[in-house]
This record gives structure tokens, C-alpha cells and sequence, in this order.
């Protein structure tokens, strides 16, 4: 099914273009054999999914670009992506155009939205190989709030996000902002939910992946996640996969075998697992 | 041991280079020459002979007395020489240089600093900082000038450092990080010197910053004191605590004045008469305005600082509770005039929001403003105790839910009715002449939107000229009564500084590539020159050897053309470049 849309999407883009198939012809896979080596960009400070430790690059992320370059017979050179305003722009720097000061563009971006309408408004990269469903989810202090209550109760208890994301937006605006100085604002959703962990929250909207890792960390920690939806929530999830230049479709389809074949054999979900998260296929695999 | 054997090498060096020349050569003289001293560098508008400030002196006034080159000879104005940036490094070079004892230096888009003959426009020297590949610059790889100051020749970089060169060779006599450029911090803006030490705002692009003025020894680049501009924040002085900014949670809800914006990345003025710093101040953070209730102060604010403790003075906020992105980091420059018959010490600022302020720089009282563009959308102008009056249907949308939301449409555009580029101030004519640009976007809520791989609500937005025949207008504005005296209408955007001088001229360059000269009372174009790429620098004039010479940096780029749309058809074709270009009127 996955390689189904991505040839239909990848062929809606090169009619736009004007290239008739097979222009694109067979060099980026050839061009990363040959080097050796297979640049994979990925987010700075994006725990569970990439973060530095120790002056190396690790998480989710970074394990899954090594095994994908492993499986193509290469080498990896795990590129620390700075995020700019949106993913747009992490686009253009980290895979068809490269920084201005000389950040080069990386083969595949790991992380990038698996969505259709952003497919079709991003077409000088091919969007391939989902490999998640993310969400966003809520977890409380057990003792402290009755997780699945209606928000508008939690006023006057210290509700822990990721200073301007959609949970922040989302607590900061519910019942017309009654909630605005209860929520307190941390740099990444991982320290939100650890604020959380360690008894400085009593709850935390984060995403699925940013709860599970922290709480796979505190055990000792006494969170319950919310079952129910939370009402007017304006995302219900999204996909995650990679991205290539328009014109490495090659590269693109031989990483999505690749990555079927980890799927299959139960590598990807081991590699979630190192972090503590549950790998969930994305809707559109 | 080494060093000093090198160190009376170079004496001997020296003395023998003296003997050889007759010890009169200008370069042996810079190497004995203690170099600009406070008191010079304050007098820096009166002296002709060299340019030692960002602003052409520390009010910033950009008005030079001479009248050797003026409004009845300028039409015969021609390039002395040119000197090129070089490297394959071009983009957009914002910068003003500085002259001093026969050196131009001049600062390059990549965080480069150049030293030039004055009268070859031979290199001397250059300085080129050795950046991280991982920034991303949210607006260009520009930089807007150095300071002068003894044997130092200073200036910020993009990876937010300050640095500190010998003004002779070049070497580094201090390197000193002011921010952490990897969470997002960055600097483009010209330093200040004042007291002995260098004063800076702060720059950056990421979410999560607070806005802060700071002060460094000139010498060593240690910190004296921090102030940050958002309400709540702690500022400091000699490492201790110094105050918080303002009151907490006096105009912020909750947590959201620790990571509130109001990045000062322009820079400031200082006036010597009222022992004060003028800083201006960006949009506040997140660009949500429905989720920070309040005034949100003190973003898009001027704030009077006294520079020798680092605490706010006044403050006049030009945009409460912004919600269009109008930062208010427009230079505040300093000018006394009669108003009503009485004398005053005034300060003006052309804000982003396209109104033209003057307000009583001793207190920060309000005397009025004027709308300096065609059209605002956001307010009807403001009340006589200086309070916008806001146009609600004008402010964009809370986003929310999974549909694309109303359009609504606003002018200026959110880069401005003026952006960076300085204004100058003629104390022959009276006039302030304003850099200005007449636009407007197409805003909404963007439910399709992503950011750092996550789902996002985000703004979309199209920017859109408003008229026919111009985007770009150099505006002569009487500061006493906020009228256009003249304009002159220019189709691409105008993104350079300007100047002005006794001779009765006001010079400006055009993204078209010219650098152009016009009459100051009544903005007839006077004379143009091609320089072959985009000009969104700043000129400047000073005297040297008898005649007066006009200097300004060629190179486009900066945040225009990062946008695209109806906009860019003004200027999509032009090349970028990289060269300092010197005017002076022919001999005989």
C-alpha cells in the first residue's frame, strides 16, 4: 500500500515538473553506494528521537538512520538538523537546498510529517516510508486529577507542555483561556513530561512517544493516561515518515524495502523499544 | 620568550620602515595612534575628518555638516574606487562602515570585517569568523557594522559572539560568546560603545527567548550588567541581582513572560544629554496573541536605559498586546526642537507598525504620531495619551479546529512599514527621511502546518504590494507635525539606510542597484549611480585630504528576498554582489 502512494504521489510530481518517468534516472541510490556513505538528517533535541549524550547522536531516530544505512551497505553520518520556524524550512535546509553557511543537504530526513496535503504543498522532496502514528496525549499524577475529566477541572493544577506547540495552544486557549496560568512551559515535551515524572506537574499534554519514554525512565512514578479524547483537540494524529530530494526517488523506494523488511522481522519495534515507546505503524503503511 | 622576540622584531621593523618613508606615512602613524577615544567617538556627528559610529554619531542622526558636495554640484558626483568583498560568499551586505585615520572598515554578510585603504581601497586586512554549518539564519547572513575604540576594532557575529580585533592587523585581541547560537540566539546588529563599555541587544529566531539589553568591558568583553526586556525577568549588574524588569504578571498571564520574545536585535542610540540608552524592542512570543492576554510588556516598546546600571529609565510601548508581528526595534533617534513654542529634548522612531513617533526623550511622554504609510489596517491612529486605537477586525484570528480560517488582510506587511534599514535626521531642513515600504499580507490559520516533525497551528500568509507603482518610499516627514513634506516612490522594496548632510542632499540606496542623492527640501532626484547589485546598505560621508567623499556598501539580499509572491516580481531578477563603492567630485 505504502509503495502504491508514494509512486502515485512521486509520478503526480514529476508530471508537474514536466519529466516523463525515468529522467530521474538511477543515481542517488548508485551515488550513496558508491560513496560509502548514507547522510541521514535529524532533529537537535528531539527526545526520544534524536538528542545528543555524550557528544553523540542517539534516540529513535538516530538508531533507525544507522540500521537503514547498514541495510543499503554503507556507512552513516548522522546530520544534527537546528529546526527553523516549521518543517518547510527544515526541508529546504536539511534535504533539497542545504543551510546558508553550508549545513549540506542530507540523502533522507528522518521525521517528517507523512501527510498528503503537506506532500502536494512540498514538491521538491519526495515524502516516502512512514514508519509511526504520533499523537498527542494527556497524562496525570493518579493521585492529584482524575485523568479523564473534563480539562476546564484541572484550574489551579500545574499542567506541564511544550512552550508554543499544539498542546500548549490547546490548555492555554481552552474555556476561553481559564486555564492560562496554571500551564507551565518547558522547552521540549520530554521535559514537560518529566516535570510531570518528578512530582513538579499534575499533568502533562505531550506527545505519545514523550510520555512513554519518560515514564519507561520513572517507574516509580504513579501516572495514569487519559482514555478519552480530549474534546476539540484540533490534531488527531498524524503519520511520520522521511523525506528525499524530488529526484532520489530510487533511494527513496530502496529505504521503504528496507524499512519493510525491519517492520517485518521486528527490528523497528525493537529499536522503540530501546526507548521505552510502542511502535505503532502509521495509518498509511 | 617567543613573543618577545617577535614583539622587538616588529619594533625594529618599525624604525626602519620610519627611516626608509621619512616617518610620515599614514599606516606607521595607525600603528602609534592610540586610537578614537570616548569623547571623540561622542563628538563623532561634529567631526568631519572620520566616521567612528554606527549612526554617524551616537544619536544616530546619519546628518553630516559638510557642504562641500551638495545639492548644486552632486550631479557630478563620480566613483573615487570600488572594492570588492571577494570570496564566493555574497548575499546581503547591511552594513555601515566606519572611517578612521585613512582605514575604512567595513563589516560583510558571513560575519566578515574588512580594513580598507581610504584612499586606494586596497585591502589591509580581513577578518573572516569561522561559523558553525548548523546555523540557520532566519533572515539573511547579514551584518549592520562595527564599533571603534582605541586599538579595537569590534563586531558581532551570527553565531552570537562579539569580537574584538587589533584595528591594525586584524588579530584577535578578545572573542567572547554573548548567547548560545544553538538555542536559536544569532547577531547582526552594530555595537555601541558607551562608558567604556559595549552595549548590545540580543537577536534570535527560535521560540523561547527573552529580549535583553547587555554590557560588556570594552577591554576584556566581560559582562557588567544583563537587563532583559519582558517583565518578570531578573537583570543583573557586576553578577549580582540588579531587579526584575517591571512587575511580575502585571501584563502577562502565567508562566509566558519566561520565554515572552522582545529580541533587541537592532541594536540602540545613546544620547549624552540625558545619560540614556534607547533600545527598541521586538514582537512578544508565541505569535498567538489570543493566548497571551495583556499589554505584554515591554515588547514592541522603546526603553530608556541608564548605561551605567542597566535599569529601564521609561518606557513607551508602540504596540500592545502585538498581534500582526510589528516588532518595535526601530532605532529612537534623539533631536531637540520648538514645539509649541517651547524647546524640547525629543526623540523619533518610525515604527514597523507604520506610525512615525516623537516623544519627549527625558520621561518618555508621548507627543504624538503619524501614519508614515498608506495604509494601516490594524488601528485608526492613536490617542492623545498615546494608546492605539485598534481596529479589532484587523487582528488575525485564534487558530483552532481542522479548517483553514478567515483571511484577513493587514497592512503593513509583518516586515514592516519600516524594517531594519535607519532613518536619518537633517538638522539643517528639520526633517526626518524615512525608508519606508507600502504593503500589506493576506493572513490566516494554517491547520496543514508542522513544525520540529509535530503537528502545528500555524499562520499562512502572502505578502502583497498595495499599490501600482511602488512598493518602496523615501518619506520626508516634519517630526513637528508629522506631515510628508515630500516622497519619492520607488517600484522594489527600499531596504537601505539613509543619510542626509548640510549640503542639502539625502542620499539612499534601491535594491535596483543605485545609490541615489536627492534634494532635501524638496526630493527632486538629484543623481543615481549603478553599482551593479542590489544596495541595502548604509552611506556615509566624511572629509579627507581637502575633499568630502560619500561611501556605501553594494550587495543585495537581507530578508526581502526570502519572500516571495507578487513582491518578488520587483526585484527577482537582481544579482547579489559584494563591494564597498566611493563617490567623490572630480578634480579641476
Amino acid at each position: 500500500m505504502q509503495d502504491r502512494r508514494a509512486f502515485v504521489m512521486g509520478a503526480m510530481a514529476m508530471a508537474a515538473l514536466g519529466l516523463a518517468p525515468g529522467v530521474a534516472g538511477a543515481a542517488p541510490l548508485a551515488k550513496v553506494k558508491a560513496l560509502g556513505v548514507l547522510r541521514v538528517a535529524i532533529y537537535k533535541d528531539n527526545r526520544p528521537w534524536s538528542w545528543r549524550e555524550g557528544g553523540e547522536m542517539v534516540g529513535i531516530d538516530a538508531d533507525l538512520g544507522t540500521a537503514l544505512a547498514k541495510a543499503l551497505g554503507v556507512h552513516v553520518d548522522l546530520a544534527e538538523l537546528m529546526p527553523g520556524d516549521d518543517v518547510e524550512a527544515d526541508l529546504r535546509n536539511g534535504v533539497w537546498k542545504g543551510g546558508l553557511l553550508g549545513f549540506q543537504p542530507a540523502d533522507v530526513m528522518l521525521h517528517v510529517p507523512f501527510d498528503r496535503d503537506f506532500a502536494a504543498k512540498n514538491d521538491q522532496v519526495a515524502i516516502v516510508a512512514p514508519y509511526y502514528r504520533e499523537s498527542f496525549q494527556f497524562a496525570c499524577v493518579k493521585s492529584q486529577l482524575d485523568c479523564n475529566a473534563p480539562p476546564l477541572q484541572y484550574r489551579g493544577r500545574k499542567l506541564a507542555v511544550e512552550t508554543d506547540s499544539i498542546p500548549d495552544f490547546y490548555l492555554m486557549g481552552a474555556g476561553g483561556g481559564v486555564l492560562a496560568r496554571d500551564v507551565a512551559h518547558f522547552q521540549t515535551g520530554y521535559d514537560a513530561v518529566t516535570a510531570l515524572a518528578t512530582g513538579k506537574a499534575d499533568g502533562a499534554l505531550a506527545s505519545r512517544a514523550q510520555i512513554e519514554t519518560v515514564l519507561a525512565q520513572h517507574q516509580e512514578a504513579a501516572i495514569a493516561k487519559r482514555t478519552l479524547p480530549l474534546p476539540g483537540l484540533s490534531s488527531p494524529g498524524w503519520d511520520i515518515g522521511m523525506a528525499v530530494k524530488e529526484n532520489s526517488r530510487n533511494l527513496g523506494d530502496a529505504i521503504e524495502e528496507h524499512l519493510n523488511a525491519m517492520a517485518a522481522s521486528g527490528q523497528l519495534k525493537a529499536i522503540f523499544a530501546r526507548y521505552g515507546v510502542t511502535w505503532t505503524p502509521a495509518l498509511a503503511a | 620568550m617567543k613573543g618577545r622576540f617577535q614583539r622587538s622584531m616588529a619594533g625594529m621593523a618599525a624604525i626602519t620602515l620610519a627611516l626608509a618613508l621619512g616617518g610620515t606615512s599614514a599606516p606607521l602613524q595607525a600603528q602609534t595612534d592610540a586610537g578614537p577615544t570616548e569623547a571623540q567617538l561622542m563628538n563623532d556627528a561634529k567631526s568631519t575628518g572620520d566616521v567612528l559610529t554606527y549612526g554617524m554619531g551616537p544619536r544616530a542622526q546619519r546628518f553630516s555638516p559638510l557642504t562641500q558636495i551638495n545639492a548644486g554640484n552632486v550631479a557630478k558626483l563620480v566613483p573615487a574606487f570600488a572594492a570588492s568583498l571577494g570570496d564566493e560568499k555574497q548575499r546581503g551586505q547591511e552594513a555601515q562602515p566606519l572611517v578612521y585615520d585613512g582605514t575604512i572598515y567595513v563589516t560583510g554578510s558571513y560575519s566578515r570585517l574588512f580594513a580598507f585603504d581610504a584612499r586606494t581601497g586596497e585591502e589591509k586586512w580581513k577578518y573572516a569568523a569561522r561559523l558553525p554549518d548548523g546555523i540557520m539564519p532566519c533572515c539573511d547572513v547579514v551584518n549592520r557594522g562595527a564599533a571603534i575604540y582605541g586599538d579595537k576594532i569590534i563586531f558581532a557575529t551570527l553565531d552570537a559572539r562579539l569580537v574584538a580585533l587589533n584595528r591594525n592587523t586584524g588579530k584577535v585581541i578578545w572573542n567572547k560568546q554573548i548567547a548560545d547560537y544553538q538555542a536559536g540566539y544569532s547577531a547582526t546588529a552594530a555595537p555601541l560603545i558607551v562608558h567604556g563599555m559595549v552595549i548590545t541587544g540580543n537577536s534570535g529566531g527560535e521560540f523561547g527567548i527573552v529580549g535583553a539589553v547587555e554590557a560588556r568591558d570594552v577591554n576584556t568583553g566581560e559582562l557588567i550588567w544583563h537587563r532583559p526586556v519582558v517583565e518578570g525577568n531578573m537583570g543583573t549588574l557586576h553578577g549580582k541581582d540588579n531587579g526584575i524588569t517591571g512587575t511580575l504578571n502585571a501584563t502577562w498571564e502565567g508562566d509566558l513572560w519566561k520565554t515572552g520574545g522582545g529580541a533587541t536585535w537592532l541594536g540602540g542610540t545613546y544620547d549624552p544629554d540625558t545619560n540614556l540608552l534607547y533600545f527598541g524592542t521586538g514582537n512578544p512570543a508565541p505569535w498567538n496573541s489570543h493566548l497571551r492576554k495583556g499589554d505584554n510588556l515591554y515588547t514592541a516598546s522603546t526603553l530608556a536605559i541608564d548605561p551605567d546600571t542597566g535599569v529601564i529609565k521609561w518606557h513607551y510601548q508602540s504596540t500592545p498586546h502585538d498581534g500582526w508581528d510589528f516588532d518595535g526595534v526601530n532605532e529612537f533617534i534623539p533631536f531637540d526642537a520648538t514645539i509649541n513654542g517651547k524647546p524640547m529634548k525629543l526623540g523619533a522612531k518610525a515604527d514597523r507598525n507604520g506610525y512615525f513617533f516623537v516623544l519627549d526623550r527625558t520621561n518618555g511622554k508621548f507627543i504624538s504620531a503619524n501614519k508614515f504609510v498608506m495604509k494601516t489596517t490594524w488601528a485608526e491612529g492613536y490617542t492623545k495619551d498615546g494608546k492605539p486605537i485598534v481596529i479589532d477586525a484587523g487582528r488575525p484570528g485564534a487558530p483552532q479546529g481542522t479548517e483553514k480560517g478567515t483571511t484577513v488582510f493587514s497592512s503593513p506587511s509583518f516586515l514592516g512599514g519600516k524594517n531594519w534599514m535607519p532613518m536619518a535626521y537633517s538638522q539643517s531642513t528639520g526633517l526626518f527621511y524615512v525608508p519606508s515600504n507600502d504593503w500589506g499580507m493576506d493572513i490566516w490559520n494554517e491547520p496543514i502546518s508542522y513544525k520540529k516533525g509535530a503537528a502545528y497551528l500555524g499562520a499562512g500568509f502572502t505578502i502583497k504590494p498595495i499599490a501600482e507603482d511602488h512598493i518602496g518610499a523615501l518619506r520626508a516627514i516634519d517630526p513637528k507635525t508629522g506631515k510628508i513634506v515630500w516622497e519619492y516612490k520607488n517600484k522594489a522594496p527600499l531596504w537601505g539606510g539613509v543619510l542626509t548632510t548640510a549640503g542639502n542632499l539625502v542620499f539612499t540606496g534601491t535594491p535596483e542597484g543605485y545609490l541615489k542623492a536627492f534634494d532635501a527640501k524638496t526630493g527632486k532626484e538629484l543623481w543615481k549611480f549603478q553599482t551593479g547589485s542590489g544596495v541595502v546598505g548604509s552611506p556615509i560621508t566624511w572629509e579627507q585630504d581637502g575633499e568630502q567623499y560619500v561611501a556605501v556598501m553594494s550587495g543585495w539580499g537581507g530578508a526581502v528576498p526570502l519572500w516571495g509572491g507578487e513582491v518578488a516580481k520587483s526585484f527577482k531578477d537582481i544579482n547579489q554582489g559584494g563591494s564597498l563603492w566611493v563617490f567623490k567630485m572630480p578634480k579641476g
